[in-house]
């Protein structure tokens, strides 16, 4: 875990997560914005949920992605961002659905808590996993608040090396 | 700045010079002083006590790496935007 590019994939990762949940959180429920029908999409929108649906393994489209579908223009480039962003590659699609499951709960948000945690089952992170998550995430939303209220200044920059490694697609020698 | 005075590790009692001990063995380094969380969990060992073994517990390798935890940990404490 040197490489500063793990972290650009981890901070893309609890990005798109928000970006989900807000959508899902705030307008998933009451109906002012009635999600895309998977049975009637128009062509281009059919091939986005076909392309969702394999992704996660289930039969059905997560409600942020049929919240934002009327405009699939723009549904296809949010998509494209969030299957990039969890897709396996520097982290592991595992440890990407362990990172949003942590940041669902720690923002509160019902959507991306189960629909993470689902995720983290369906790729084999046993209930020893997820405790273990759940635990990391308390801990430091416990460290955290102690921190903020109490104003630390931060002390633990030197404890590791500063790695300037490059994040993915700089092509300096 | 604190709004308390973080004590110097010479301030605290001999218990406490044992829970620096395994601070600074926890992160394999040597601080010149404990840092300011492991003095302020040291204030009182009846909550930095348990406080921090939970920590550990749920820090220790399982069935995601140590290093796997710290990622997580920093994401947390990134959207809880906490700068410590």
């Amino acid at each position: 875990m040197t490489e500063d590019a793990l972290w650009y994939e981890a901070a893309h990762v609890v990005g798109v997560t928000n970006a989900l949940n807000v959508v899902a959180d705030g307008l998933g429920h009451d109906g002012a914005i009635a999600p895309a029908e998977e049975t009637s999409a128009g062509r281009e929108v059919a091939a986005l949920f076909e392309d969702i649906r394999a992704f996660y393994g289930r039969p059905d489209v997560p409600i942020p992605f049929r919240l934002v579908a009327h405009d699939p223009g723009y549904a296809g480039d949010l998509w494209g961002a969030v299957k990039r962003a969890f897709s396996d590659n520097r982290l592991s699609r595992r440890l990407k659905e362990a990172l949003a499951f942590a940041v669902s709960l720690t923002l509160r948000s019902a959507f991306g808590s189960r629909f993470h945690l689902a995720e983290m089952r369906r790729l084999g992170v046993g209930e020893r996993g997820v405790m273990e998550v759940l635990g990391v995430a308390q801990m430091f939303s416990s460290y955290t608040k102690i921190a903020d209220t109490l104003q630390l200044d931060p002390d633990m920059a030197d404890i590791a090396p500063v790695d300037w490694s490059p994040a993915p697609g700089d092509l300096r020698p | 700045m604190p709004t308390v005075r973080l004590r110097d590790a010479s301030e605290y009692p001999e218990s406490a010079q044992a829970l620096f001990e395994l601070s600074k063995a926890w992160f394999g380094y040597d601080f010149k002083q404990p840092p300011a969380m492991s003095r302020v969990m040291a204030w009182d060992p009846h909550f930095g006590g348990p406080h921090g073994r939970a920590m550990k517990r749920a820090m220790a390798p399982g069935e995601f790496t140590r290093a796997e935890k710290e990622m997580v940990a920093a994401v947390v404490s990134g959207v809880n935007a906490c700068v410590y």
